[in-house]
């Protein structure tokens, strides 16, 4: 009899885990190249053996958050201005590395200059060209980020931004401040298309969140009135032979 | 219930944004303003379940984790430093720098600060100061006798005196330039300071390499586009808006969970 309300109670904690999920897309929908996540959730089976007089086993199915998935898709582009603004179109990550040598990747690609003149993002950290960190001078002029990160000056070519890719994008980890890590290997990115002065937007769909959010509202609210009904049940039932008893 | 801070994250952002929105179209008149624009960032997230965990001795590993976000931050507010349009006023001390670099303006306390807009005046000792009274650096007075002044483009200030042919040579303004101008503190009073992320201040004069050239009888305006920052605010306050109606529906949610104890 308990079962109904052990099954309710799964629903409804990976309810609440969606919730969460779709909220956090949605306080990331002006945040730069964010990329929208689901929660993928999966039946969990538990087989009772058959009481007296029963025939056939009984299975009961739990529901259990499985992963949360990544969707990958771009986000809209969108014209800045800023010279260190840099969109990337289709695949691949800026590489970064902070001070104390750790490196991450970023598709967010607002980019500004540090006090000596490198471009770096702003927690600091430095983005990584072909032969390290790019350092721009004020004899350099404007800069021109070519679409395939060749970063050029008033004084000729200065680097080249670098473009990396993985065998498995999904499984890299979200280090929060638009920052990913892996232990994966690094690939470079054959045909690398940059666009300066520009800025990938988010991936998030307002319309499917809202849309979503209303789905795991009313699931939640049909899975409680379930517990509520199966409570009335047992007070029914404690009523009626109990009553029957005397 | 984390959805409930989530959401709330994301109105701050929202607030902040519409904030920065505000003042850009406060100041879509002010001499040499840069528009701002606020960046975000996503906060940490949660490792609930880790991807590449093994899930057997044979070495099989968990596709995917479960990573659980808290929000979203704002991590800067930028200045972005493109050239305002040039508006012709006619005025001798009204200056503009067309390019990049900044008048270095001498604070009454003796300290150093740098400002694009050019509306200067004279004090009444004949100096080229701001519309506040503070000194354009290095200081060049102006003769009480000047029938005309003019400014060149290399920043060359010259005047014309009753009684002599040629223009009289008065001084020369300069330039500086920072590693990162981002970086540099705004003041108020269109003002800057340096700060240790915009790196030290370097001085050139006019037209040289990296430094813009100088256009008298012109003020630079503000970069600010109206029709860009209202399409801004519009979103931003539509997100503004969803982000709220996740509050709703977490509450909502929890609403359900008070009751379902209750009848």
């Amino acid at each position: 009899m308990d079962n109904t309300l052990l099954v309710s109670l799964s629903q409804q904690i990976a309810a609440y885990r969606s919730m969460d999920v779709i909220a956090n897309n949605m306080a990331n929908l002006s945040t730069p190249a964010f990329k929208r996540e689901s929660v993928k959730f999966e039946e969990y089976i538990q087989q009772s053996q058959p009481a007296e007089g029963e025939t056939g086993t009984q299975q009961i199915s739990f529901v259990q958050d499985k992963g949360t998935l990544r969707d990958l898709t771009q986000g809209a582009i969108s014209h800045t201005g800023a010279p260190f603004d840099i969109a990337i179109n289709g695949k691949g990550y800026f590489t970064v590395k902070s001070p104390d040598g750790t490196t991450h990747y970023t598709r967010n690609g607002h980019f500004t200059l540090d006090a000596s003149g490198r471009i770096a993002t702003e927690g600091g950290d430095l983005l990584q060209g072909d032969g390290g960190e790019l350092t721009i001078t004020n004899d350099d002029g404007d800069i021109k980020i070519a679409q395939d990160g060749t970063v050029s000056g008033a004084r000729g070519q200065l680097g080249k931004v670098k473009l990396v890719t993985f065998d498995d994008e999904t499984s890299l980890q979200k280090d929060g401040a638009s920052l990913y890590s892996t232990m994966q290997q690094a690939k470079p990115v054959e045909t690398p298309m940059m666009l300066q002065g520009s800025l990938e937007g988010s991936n998030v769909q307002p319309v499917l969140e809202i849309s979503h959010m209303l789905d795991v509202m009313r699931a939640y609210q049909t899975t409680a009135n379930l517990t509520q009904s199966q409570e009335e049940l047992k007070r029914n039932a404690i009523d009626k032979l109990g009553s029957a008893a005397n | 219930m984390r959805a409930l801070s989530i959401a709330s994250t994301g109105m701050l952002a929202q607030q902040t944004n519409v904030e920065v929105i505000a003042n850009n179209l406060a100041n879509m008149n002010t001499t040499g303003f840069k528009q701002q624009r606020a960046e975000f960032q996503d906060l940490l997230y949660q490792n609930v379940e880790q991807a590449g965990a093994q899930t057997s001795d044979s070495g099989t590993v968990l596709p995917m984790g479960i990573q659980l976000g808290s929000g979203v931050r704002t991590a800067a507010i930028s200045r972005i430093m493109t050239q305002g349009d040039a508006s012709n006023t006619g005025n001798p001390y009204d200056l503009m720098i067309q390019g990049s670099g900044y008048f270095h303006i001498t604070m009454p306390d003796g300290t150093d600060a740098y400002t694009r807009a050019g509306n200067f005046a004279l004090s009444p000792e004949g100096q080229i100061v701001t519309d506040k009274g503070y000194t354009v650096s290095p200081g060049v007075a102006v003769p009480s006798n000047a029938t005309s002044i003019s400014v060149n483009a290399q920043g060359q200030v010259s005047a014309t005196v009753p009684g002599q042919a040629a223009p009289q040579t008065l001084g020369q303004l300069e330039l500086v330039r920072f590693p990162n101008e981002g970086g540099l503190s705004a003041q108020g009073d269109n003002l800057f300071t340096e700060t240790a992320s915009s790196g030290s201040a370097q001085a050139g004069v006019p037209g040289s390499a990296g430094y813009g050239t100088i256009q008298q009888g012109y003020l630079e305006t503000a970069n600010v586009n109206p029709v860009e920052e209202v399409t801004a605010l519009i979103t931003a306050q539509r997100a503004y808006e969803m982000n709220s109606k996740v509050v709703t529906a977490a509450d909502d949610m929890m609403q359900t969970t008070s009751r379902m104890g209750g009848a």
